[in-house]
Protein backbone atom coordinates (compact mmCIF):
# COMPACT_ATOMS: atom_id res chain seq x y z
CA UNK A 1 0.00 0.00 0.00
CA UNK A 2 0.80 3.72 -0.35
CA UNK A 3 3.50 5.29 1.99
CA UNK A 4 1.33 7.36 4.56
CA UNK A 5 2.81 10.52 3.05
CA UNK A 6 1.98 10.16 -0.50
CA UNK A 7 -2.01 9.74 0.73
CA UNK A 8 -4.01 11.97 -0.64
CA UNK A 9 -6.40 12.45 2.50
CA UNK A 10 -4.32 12.25 5.84
CA UNK A 11 -5.69 10.81 8.78
CA UNK A 12 -5.95 15.03 9.97
CA UNK A 13 -8.04 15.84 6.85
CA UNK A 14 -9.93 12.66 7.54
CA UNK A 15 -10.50 13.47 10.91
CA UNK A 16 -11.46 17.36 9.81
CA UNK A 17 -14.17 16.16 7.27
CA UNK A 18 -15.41 13.96 9.68
CA UNK A 19 -16.16 16.88 12.24
CA UNK A 20 -17.53 18.94 9.22
CA UNK A 21 -20.27 15.87 8.37
CA UNK A 22 -20.70 15.50 11.91
CA UNK A 23 -19.93 11.78 11.92
CA UNK A 24 -18.17 10.27 14.59
CA UNK A 25 -15.72 7.65 12.89
CA UNK A 26 -13.34 7.13 16.17
CA UNK A 27 -11.18 3.77 15.49
CA UNK A 28 -11.63 4.35 12.00
CA UNK A 29 -9.85 6.89 10.72
CA UNK A 30 -6.82 5.03 9.14
CA UNK A 31 -9.52 2.70 7.21
CA UNK A 32 -11.03 6.29 6.16
CA UNK A 33 -7.59 7.48 4.74
CA UNK A 34 -6.39 4.78 3.13
CA UNK A 35 -10.32 4.26 1.46
CA UNK A 36 -10.84 7.96 0.18
CA UNK A 37 -7.31 8.44 -1.08
CA UNK A 38 -7.29 5.10 -3.13
CA UNK A 39 -10.83 6.73 -4.65
CA UNK A 40 -9.10 9.96 -4.97
CA UNK A 41 -6.67 8.23 -6.72
CA UNK A 42 -8.76 7.05 -9.25
CA UNK A 43 -10.88 10.17 -10.00
CA UNK A 44 -7.72 11.20 -11.02
CA UNK A 45 -8.52 9.76 -13.96
CA UNK A 46 -10.36 13.05 -15.20
CA UNK A 47 -7.25 15.00 -15.51
CA UNK A 48 -6.56 12.90 -19.12
CA UNK A 49 -9.75 14.98 -20.54
CA UNK A 50 -9.71 18.10 -22.39
CA UNK A 51 -12.49 20.00 -21.10
CA UNK A 52 -11.58 23.61 -20.63
CA UNK A 53 -13.89 24.27 -23.48
CA UNK A 54 -17.12 22.51 -22.76
CA UNK A 55 -19.37 24.00 -20.06
CA UNK A 56 -21.10 22.36 -17.08
CA UNK A 57 -23.96 20.22 -16.29
CA UNK A 58 -26.46 21.50 -14.22
CA UNK A 59 -29.29 20.05 -15.42
CA UNK A 60 -30.43 17.28 -18.19
CA UNK A 61 -34.56 17.81 -18.12
CA UNK A 62 -34.20 21.82 -20.14
CA UNK A 63 -37.14 22.50 -17.92
CA UNK A 64 -36.56 26.18 -16.68
CA UNK A 65 -38.86 28.39 -13.66
CA UNK A 66 -41.23 25.42 -12.76
CA UNK A 67 -43.93 26.80 -10.91
CA UNK A 68 -47.05 25.45 -9.33
CA UNK A 69 -50.30 26.40 -10.04
CA UNK A 70 -51.36 26.86 -6.29
CA UNK A 71 -53.52 24.28 -5.63
CA UNK A 72 -51.75 22.71 -3.78
CA UNK A 73 -51.77 24.48 -0.89
CA UNK A 74 -50.64 22.32 1.98
CA UNK A 75 -49.03 19.20 1.71
CA UNK A 76 -48.67 17.78 5.44
CA UNK A 77 -50.94 19.01 8.58
CA UNK A 78 -48.73 20.66 11.56
CA UNK A 79 -49.58 17.06 13.31
CA UNK A 80 -48.68 15.05 10.69
CA UNK A 81 -45.01 17.03 10.59
CA UNK A 82 -44.16 16.58 13.97
CA UNK A 83 -45.45 12.93 14.13
CA UNK A 84 -41.80 11.89 14.51
CA UNK A 85 -40.36 14.30 16.04
CA UNK A 86 -38.01 13.18 19.11
CA UNK A 87 -39.46 16.97 21.28
CA UNK A 88 -41.63 18.96 21.06
CA UNK A 89 -42.12 21.85 22.60
CA UNK A 90 -45.41 24.10 22.37
CA UNK A 91 -46.18 22.13 19.58
CA UNK A 92 -42.82 23.23 17.73
CA UNK A 93 -39.80 21.21 17.07
CA UNK A 94 -37.50 21.61 19.51
CA UNK A 95 -33.54 21.48 19.15
CA UNK A 96 -30.14 22.02 20.31
CA UNK A 97 -29.17 25.09 20.69
CA UNK A 98 -26.73 26.17 18.04
CA UNK A 99 -24.66 28.47 20.69
CA UNK A 100 -23.09 27.04 24.05
CA UNK A 101 -23.43 23.36 22.86
CA UNK A 102 -22.23 21.19 25.13
CA UNK B 1 -53.13 -23.55 -14.56
CA UNK B 2 -49.93 -22.48 -12.74
CA UNK B 3 -50.15 -21.40 -9.49
CA UNK B 4 -51.65 -17.25 -8.53
CA UNK B 5 -48.60 -16.25 -7.06
CA UNK B 6 -46.60 -16.76 -10.75
CA UNK B 7 -48.92 -15.08 -12.83
CA UNK B 8 -48.36 -11.91 -14.57
CA UNK B 9 -49.74 -8.57 -14.21
CA UNK B 10 -51.17 -9.28 -17.45
CA UNK B 11 -52.71 -12.94 -16.76
CA UNK B 12 -53.65 -12.23 -12.97
CA UNK B 13 -55.86 -9.04 -14.65
CA UNK B 14 -57.13 -11.30 -17.18
CA UNK B 15 -58.25 -13.86 -14.58
CA UNK B 16 -59.55 -11.24 -12.08
CA UNK B 17 -61.54 -9.57 -15.24
CA UNK B 18 -63.37 -13.16 -15.65
CA UNK B 19 -64.01 -13.70 -12.27
CA UNK B 20 -61.64 -17.41 -12.45
CA UNK B 21 -60.03 -16.14 -9.00
CA UNK B 22 -60.11 -12.96 -6.59
CA UNK B 23 -57.73 -10.70 -5.34
CA UNK B 24 -58.27 -11.70 -1.98
CA UNK B 25 -56.87 -15.61 -3.44
CA UNK B 26 -54.17 -13.84 -5.66
CA UNK B 27 -52.69 -11.89 -2.41
CA UNK B 28 -52.94 -15.07 0.03
CA UNK B 29 -50.91 -16.77 -2.80
CA UNK B 30 -48.42 -14.45 -2.86
CA UNK B 31 -48.57 -14.49 1.22
CA UNK B 32 -48.43 -17.80 1.39
CA UNK B 33 -45.15 -17.58 -1.14
CA UNK B 34 -43.40 -15.37 1.24
CA UNK B 35 -44.10 -17.20 4.45
CA UNK B 36 -42.70 -20.28 2.51
CA UNK B 37 -39.42 -18.54 1.13
CA UNK B 38 -38.47 -15.46 2.36
CA UNK B 39 -36.43 -16.56 5.88
CA UNK B 40 -34.19 -18.00 3.28
CA UNK B 41 -34.30 -14.93 0.64
CA UNK B 42 -34.52 -12.09 3.16
CA UNK B 43 -36.36 -9.75 0.31
CA UNK B 44 -38.34 -8.48 3.04
CA UNK B 45 -38.19 -5.94 5.29
CA UNK B 46 -42.17 -5.98 6.45
CA UNK B 47 -44.66 -7.09 5.10
CA UNK B 48 -48.17 -5.84 5.50
CA UNK B 49 -50.55 -9.02 5.36
CA UNK B 50 -53.55 -7.76 7.16
CA UNK B 51 -53.98 -4.25 5.26
CA UNK B 52 -52.99 -6.48 1.85
CA UNK B 53 -56.05 -8.81 2.47
CA UNK B 54 -58.37 -5.72 3.64
CA UNK B 55 -57.44 -3.94 0.40
CA UNK B 56 -57.69 -6.92 -1.55
CA UNK B 57 -61.70 -7.39 0.20
CA UNK B 58 -62.38 -3.99 -1.00
CA UNK B 59 -61.16 -4.55 -4.99
CA UNK B 60 -63.28 -7.53 -4.79
CA UNK B 61 -66.29 -6.02 -3.70
CA UNK B 62 -65.52 -2.78 -6.17
CA UNK B 63 -64.60 -6.29 -9.21
CA UNK B 64 -67.79 -7.57 -8.27
CA UNK B 65 -69.97 -4.60 -8.53
CA UNK B 66 -68.70 -3.15 -11.62
CA UNK B 67 -67.12 -6.14 -13.41
CA UNK B 68 -64.53 -5.28 -16.05
CA UNK B 69 -65.57 -1.25 -16.26
CA UNK B 70 -63.40 -1.26 -12.49
CA UNK B 71 -60.27 -2.04 -14.25
CA UNK B 72 -61.37 1.39 -16.27
CA UNK B 73 -60.07 3.84 -13.84
CA UNK B 74 -58.15 1.15 -11.75
CA UNK B 75 -56.08 -0.61 -14.37
CA UNK B 76 -54.03 -2.75 -11.44
CA UNK B 77 -56.62 -3.05 -9.15
CA UNK B 78 -56.38 -6.16 -6.85
CA UNK B 79 -52.53 -6.61 -8.23
CA UNK B 80 -50.09 -7.68 -5.13
CA UNK B 81 -46.68 -5.67 -5.46
CA UNK B 82 -43.80 -4.91 -3.18
CA UNK B 83 -42.14 -1.94 -2.82
CA UNK B 84 -38.44 -0.83 -2.44
CA UNK B 85 -37.91 0.25 1.29
CA UNK B 86 -37.20 3.76 0.03
CA UNK B 87 -40.22 4.93 -0.92
CA UNK B 88 -42.39 6.46 1.43
CA UNK B 89 -45.41 4.60 2.82
CA UNK B 90 -47.56 6.19 4.51
CA UNK B 91 -48.47 4.66 8.32
CA UNK B 92 -45.72 2.05 7.01
CA UNK B 93 -42.54 2.02 8.60
CA UNK B 94 -39.63 3.69 5.59
CA UNK B 95 -35.85 2.89 6.58
CA UNK B 96 -34.19 2.58 3.59
CA UNK B 97 -32.91 -0.22 4.94
CA UNK B 98 -30.36 2.26 7.45
CA UNK B 99 -30.34 2.23 11.01
CA UNK B 100 -30.75 6.12 10.98
CA UNK B 101 -34.51 5.58 10.17
CA UNK B 102 -34.99 2.72 12.03
CA UNK B 103 -38.87 3.27 13.19
CA UNK B 104 -39.71 6.16 11.04
CA UNK B 105 -42.97 6.26 9.83
CA UNK B 106 -44.15 8.56 7.30
CA UNK B 107 -46.93 10.79 7.38
CA UNK B 108 -47.42 10.52 3.58
CA UNK B 109 -46.93 8.39 0.73
CA UNK B 110 -44.38 8.80 -1.98
CA UNK B 111 -46.39 9.99 -5.11
CA UNK B 112 -45.32 6.64 -7.02
CA UNK B 113 -46.76 4.77 -4.33
CA UNK B 114 -49.10 7.01 -4.60
CA UNK B 115 -50.40 6.31 -7.88
CA UNK B 116 -50.34 2.92 -7.84
CA UNK B 117 -52.48 2.55 -4.91
CA UNK B 118 -55.07 4.87 -6.79
CA UNK B 119 -54.53 2.54 -9.60
CA UNK B 120 -55.57 -0.56 -7.31
CA UNK B 121 -52.54 -1.88 -6.97
CA UNK B 122 -52.19 -4.04 -3.43
CA UNK B 123 -49.17 -3.45 -1.00
CA UNK B 124 -47.45 -6.25 0.19
CA UNK B 125 -44.77 -4.64 2.20
CA UNK B 126 -41.23 -3.57 1.82
CA UNK B 127 -38.27 -4.48 0.36
CA UNK B 128 -34.91 -4.57 1.40
CA UNK B 129 -31.50 -2.43 -0.27
CA UNK B 130 -28.47 -1.27 0.24
CA UNK B 131 -28.61 1.47 2.83
CA UNK B 132 -29.64 4.34 1.21
CA UNK B 133 -29.14 2.71 -1.89
CA UNK B 134 -25.42 3.00 -1.47
CA UNK B 135 -24.46 -0.67 -3.30
CA UNK B 136 -25.03 -3.42 -6.20
CA UNK B 137 -25.54 -5.90 -4.11
CA UNK B 138 -28.26 -5.66 -0.95
CA UNK B 139 -24.71 -6.32 1.70
CA UNK B 140 -24.47 -3.15 2.85
CA UNK B 141 -27.89 -2.95 4.44
CA UNK B 142 -28.21 -2.47 7.76
CA UNK B 143 -30.92 -4.65 8.07
CA UNK B 144 -28.70 -8.30 6.63
CA UNK B 145 -28.41 -9.39 3.08
CA UNK B 146 -30.98 -10.79 0.45
CA UNK B 147 -30.34 -14.03 -1.28
CA UNK B 148 -30.37 -14.44 -4.54
CA UNK B 149 -33.37 -16.65 -5.17
CA UNK B 150 -31.38 -18.98 -8.08
CA UNK B 151 -29.00 -19.73 -5.59
CA UNK B 152 -28.68 -18.80 -2.26
CA UNK B 153 -24.87 -18.75 -2.13
CA UNK B 154 -24.95 -15.41 -4.18
CA UNK B 155 -26.45 -11.74 -3.55
CA UNK B 156 -29.43 -10.52 -5.72
CA UNK B 157 -27.78 -7.48 -7.22
CA UNK B 158 -28.63 -3.78 -5.21
CA UNK B 159 -29.17 -1.50 -4.54
CA UNK B 160 -32.78 -2.83 -5.71
CA UNK B 161 -32.05 -6.69 -4.91
CA UNK B 162 -35.05 -7.12 -2.39
CA UNK B 163 -37.49 -5.90 -4.74
CA UNK B 164 -35.73 -8.36 -7.64
CA UNK B 165 -35.41 -11.55 -5.41
CA UNK B 166 -39.31 -10.92 -4.84
CA UNK B 167 -40.33 -10.59 -7.69
CA UNK B 168 -38.27 -13.88 -9.24
CA UNK B 169 -39.48 -15.94 -6.57
CA UNK B 170 -43.11 -14.85 -7.34
CA UNK B 171 -43.62 -13.77 -3.46
CA UNK B 172 -45.24 -10.61 -5.31
CA UNK B 173 -46.16 -10.10 -9.45
CA UNK B 174 -44.28 -7.03 -9.56
CA UNK B 175 -42.13 -4.46 -7.41
CA UNK B 176 -40.37 -1.27 -7.58
CA UNK B 177 -36.93 -0.27 -8.15
CA UNK B 178 -34.62 3.17 -7.80
CA UNK B 179 -31.78 3.49 -10.55
CA UNK B 180 -28.58 6.41 -9.74
CA UNK B 181 -26.26 4.06 -11.66
CA UNK B 182 -27.43 0.46 -12.11
CA UNK B 183 -29.41 0.23 -8.88
CA UNK B 184 -32.65 -1.39 -10.91
CA UNK B 185 -31.38 -2.99 -14.31
CA UNK B 186 -28.55 -4.56 -12.29
CA UNK B 187 -30.79 -6.52 -9.81
CA UNK B 188 -33.18 -7.32 -12.65
CA UNK B 189 -30.26 -8.75 -14.62
CA UNK B 190 -29.09 -10.91 -11.48
CA UNK B 191 -32.37 -12.46 -10.89
CA UNK B 192 -33.54 -12.78 -14.34
CA UNK B 193 -36.69 -10.27 -14.22
CA UNK B 194 -36.93 -7.32 -15.97
CA UNK B 195 -36.42 -4.06 -14.40
CA UNK B 196 -36.73 -0.57 -16.67
CA UNK B 197 -34.78 2.56 -15.55
CA UNK B 198 -36.89 5.60 -17.38
CA UNK B 199 -35.30 8.60 -18.26
CA UNK B 200 -34.65 10.50 -15.62
CA UNK B 201 -37.81 12.76 -14.51
CA UNK B 202 -40.43 10.70 -16.13
CA UNK B 203 -41.59 9.11 -12.91
CA UNK B 204 -41.51 11.68 -9.62
CA UNK B 205 -38.75 11.35 -7.44
CA UNK B 206 -41.29 12.77 -4.42
CA UNK B 207 -41.36 10.57 -1.59
CA UNK B 208 -38.41 8.81 -2.59
CA UNK B 209 -35.20 8.62 -0.07
CA UNK B 210 -32.94 10.52 -1.79
CA UNK B 211 -29.51 9.89 -2.69
CA UNK B 212 -28.40 11.69 -5.73
CA UNK B 213 -31.33 14.02 -6.56
CA UNK B 214 -29.97 15.35 -10.10
CA UNK B 215 -30.00 11.56 -11.46
CA UNK B 216 -32.83 8.89 -9.41
CA UNK B 217 -34.60 7.57 -11.31
CA UNK B 218 -37.52 5.40 -9.94
CA UNK B 219 -38.86 2.40 -12.25
CA UNK B 220 -40.61 -1.04 -12.21
CA UNK B 221 -39.60 -4.22 -11.78
CA UNK B 222 -41.56 -6.92 -13.52
CA UNK B 223 -41.97 -10.35 -14.71
CA UNK B 224 -42.68 -9.00 -18.34
CA UNK B 225 -41.64 -6.28 -20.63
CA UNK B 226 -45.52 -6.21 -21.32
CA UNK B 227 -45.69 -5.93 -17.47
CA UNK B 228 -42.97 -3.08 -17.01
CA UNK B 229 -45.25 -1.02 -19.65
CA UNK B 230 -48.42 -1.36 -17.65
CA UNK B 231 -46.93 -0.65 -14.69
CA UNK B 232 -44.50 2.16 -15.83
CA UNK B 233 -47.49 3.90 -17.19
CA UNK B 234 -49.10 3.70 -13.89
CA UNK B 235 -46.35 5.17 -11.82
CA UNK B 236 -45.13 7.56 -14.38
CA UNK B 237 -46.50 11.78 -14.75
CA UNK B 238 -45.96 15.23 -13.73
CA UNK B 239 -46.15 15.88 -10.74
CA UNK B 240 -46.38 19.47 -9.10
CA UNK B 241 -44.21 18.49 -5.53
CA UNK B 242 -41.20 17.50 -8.26
CA UNK B 243 -40.43 19.92 -10.19
CA UNK B 244 -38.20 18.09 -12.26
CA UNK B 245 -40.46 15.98 -13.29
CA UNK B 246 -41.36 15.50 -17.03
CA UNK B 247 -44.94 17.77 -18.44
CA UNK B 248 -44.49 15.32 -21.18
CA UNK B 249 -47.64 12.76 -21.87
CA UNK B 250 -47.78 9.64 -20.57
CA UNK B 251 -47.75 7.49 -23.63
CA UNK B 252 -49.40 4.08 -23.47
CA UNK B 253 -46.28 1.90 -23.53
CA UNK B 254 -48.42 -1.23 -24.25
CA UNK B 255 -49.91 -0.06 -27.40
CA UNK B 256 -46.94 1.41 -28.82
CA UNK B 257 -44.93 -1.21 -27.89
CA UNK B 258 -47.05 -3.27 -30.22
CA UNK B 259 -47.30 -1.29 -32.91
CA UNK B 260 -43.41 -0.58 -33.10
CA UNK B 261 -41.83 -1.59 -35.59
CA UNK B 262 -37.46 -2.17 -35.78
CA UNK B 263 -37.21 -1.71 -39.08
CA UNK B 264 -34.92 1.24 -40.21
CA UNK B 265 -34.42 2.07 -36.26
CA UNK B 266 -30.50 3.18 -35.49
CA UNK B 267 -29.04 1.25 -32.67
CA UNK B 268 -25.79 2.91 -31.52
CA UNK B 269 -23.00 -0.19 -29.75
CA UNK B 270 -20.87 2.35 -27.53
CA UNK B 271 -17.45 0.78 -28.79
CA UNK B 272 -15.72 1.72 -25.43
CA UNK B 273 -17.89 -0.52 -23.11
CA UNK B 274 -17.06 -3.23 -25.09
CA UNK B 275 -13.15 -2.35 -24.86
CA UNK B 276 -13.50 -3.24 -20.69
CA UNK B 277 -13.13 -6.46 -19.55
CA UNK B 278 -16.55 -8.57 -19.79
CA UNK B 279 -17.84 -11.39 -18.41
CA UNK B 280 -17.87 -14.05 -22.04
CA UNK B 281 -21.44 -14.99 -20.99
CA UNK B 282 -22.72 -10.84 -20.68
CA UNK B 283 -20.88 -10.83 -24.09
CA UNK B 284 -22.52 -13.53 -25.55
CA UNK B 285 -26.04 -12.67 -24.66
CA UNK B 286 -25.56 -8.91 -25.73
CA UNK B 287 -24.01 -10.07 -29.15
CA UNK B 288 -27.28 -12.12 -29.25
CA UNK B 289 -29.41 -9.24 -28.65
CA UNK B 290 -27.62 -7.19 -31.60
CA UNK B 291 -28.31 -9.90 -33.88
CA UNK B 292 -32.34 -10.47 -32.91
CA UNK B 293 -32.92 -6.36 -33.12
CA UNK B 294 -30.67 -6.70 -36.79
CA UNK B 295 -33.33 -9.86 -38.07
CA UNK B 296 -36.21 -7.41 -36.93
CA UNK B 297 -34.86 -5.15 -39.45
CA UNK B 298 -32.70 -2.38 -36.92
CA UNK B 299 -29.26 -1.50 -38.13
CA UNK B 300 -26.67 -1.42 -35.47
CA UNK B 301 -23.73 1.13 -35.39
CA UNK B 302 -20.76 1.98 -33.50
CA UNK B 303 -21.44 5.14 -31.51
CA UNK B 304 -18.24 6.56 -29.61
CA UNK B 305 -19.10 7.38 -26.08
CA UNK B 306 -17.14 8.76 -23.05
CA UNK B 307 -15.91 5.30 -21.78
CA UNK B 308 -16.91 3.80 -18.89
CA UNK B 309 -13.28 4.77 -17.15
CA UNK B 310 -14.03 8.19 -17.52
CA UNK B 311 -17.81 7.87 -16.94
CA UNK B 312 -17.31 5.93 -13.40
CA UNK B 313 -15.00 8.62 -11.93
CA UNK B 314 -17.78 11.56 -13.03
CA UNK B 315 -20.38 8.85 -11.35
CA UNK B 316 -18.48 8.68 -8.31
CA UNK B 317 -17.35 12.55 -7.61
CA UNK B 318 -20.98 13.76 -8.60
CA UNK B 319 -22.89 10.94 -6.80
CA UNK B 320 -20.76 11.40 -3.95
CA UNK B 321 -21.11 15.02 -3.37
CA UNK B 322 -25.12 14.68 -3.51
CA UNK B 323 -25.50 12.17 -1.30
CA UNK B 324 -23.08 14.00 1.51
CA UNK B 325 -25.47 16.68 1.16
CA UNK B 326 -29.12 15.20 0.72
CA UNK B 327 -27.90 13.22 4.03
CA UNK B 328 -27.01 16.15 6.36
CA UNK B 329 -30.50 16.68 6.55
CA UNK B 330 -30.14 13.39 8.54
CA UNK B 331 -30.13 15.00 12.18
CA UNK B 332 -32.58 13.04 14.46
CA UNK B 333 -34.39 16.16 14.91
CA UNK B 334 -37.30 15.83 13.28
CA UNK B 335 -37.72 11.92 12.52
CA UNK B 336 -35.25 9.64 12.75
CA UNK B 337 -32.06 8.61 14.82
CA UNK B 338 -28.69 10.95 15.21
CA UNK B 339 -25.96 10.53 12.99
CA UNK B 340 -24.46 7.98 14.81
CA UNK B 341 -26.42 5.30 13.39
CA UNK B 342 -24.76 5.65 10.34
CA UNK B 343 -23.25 2.49 8.51
CA UNK B 344 -19.81 2.59 7.27
CA UNK B 345 -20.48 2.59 3.47
CA UNK B 346 -22.81 5.63 4.19
CA UNK B 347 -19.77 7.57 6.02
CA UNK B 348 -17.42 6.84 3.53
CA UNK B 349 -19.70 8.07 0.96
CA UNK B 350 -20.34 11.46 3.08
CA UNK B 351 -17.30 12.23 3.65
CA UNK B 352 -16.02 12.08 0.34
CA UNK B 353 -18.36 14.08 -0.94
CA UNK B 354 -17.71 16.32 1.62
CA UNK B 355 -14.27 16.54 0.72
CA UNK B 356 -14.97 17.23 -3.09
CA UNK B 357 -17.41 19.77 -2.09
CA UNK B 358 -15.47 21.87 -0.09
CA UNK B 359 -13.84 25.06 -0.36
CA UNK B 360 -10.36 24.74 -2.12
CA UNK B 361 -11.67 21.11 -3.81
CA UNK B 362 -14.67 22.21 -5.33
CA UNK B 363 -13.08 23.25 -8.79
CA UNK B 364 -10.82 20.79 -8.42
CA UNK B 365 -13.30 17.91 -8.11
CA UNK B 366 -16.94 18.75 -8.55
CA UNK B 367 -16.53 21.37 -10.90
CA UNK B 368 -14.35 19.45 -12.98
CA UNK B 369 -16.84 16.34 -13.08
CA UNK B 370 -19.86 18.62 -14.15
CA UNK B 371 -17.58 19.44 -17.38
CA UNK B 372 -16.88 15.89 -17.98
CA UNK B 373 -20.79 14.92 -17.31
CA UNK B 374 -21.33 17.58 -19.97
CA UNK B 375 -19.45 15.28 -22.21
CA UNK B 376 -21.42 12.29 -21.56
CA UNK B 377 -24.65 13.48 -22.02
CA UNK B 378 -23.28 15.22 -25.29
CA UNK B 379 -22.40 11.64 -26.72
CA UNK B 380 -25.73 10.20 -25.26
Amino acid sequence: MDAMDSRKITIEEVKKIAQMSKLNIEGDEEKFSQLLSQTLEYIKILDELDTSKVSETFQVTGLTNVYQDGSQKVTLSREDALKNVKEIIRNLVATKGVFDRE
Amino acid sequence: MSKLNELTVKEALEGLKKKEFTSVDLVKSCLAQIEKFDPKIKAFLRVTSESAIKKAEEADKEISAKGAEAFVNKPLLGIPYAAKDNYSTKNIETTASSKVLEGYVPPFDATAIKKLNEAGAILLGKTNLDAFAHGSSTETSDFGTTFNPWDLSKVPGGSSGGSAAAVASHMVLFATGSETGGSTRGPASWCGVTGVKPSYGRVSRYGIVAMASSTDSPGPLTKTAEDAAVVLRVMAGKDPLDATSSPAEVPDYLAEGKSFSMKGVKIGRPVSYFEMELEEGTRKKIDEAIEVFKSLGAEIIDVDMLSPKYSIAVYTILQRSEVSSNLARLDGIRYGHDRNSFGFEAKKRIMLGAYTLSSGYYDAYYAKAQNRNKCTVRVL
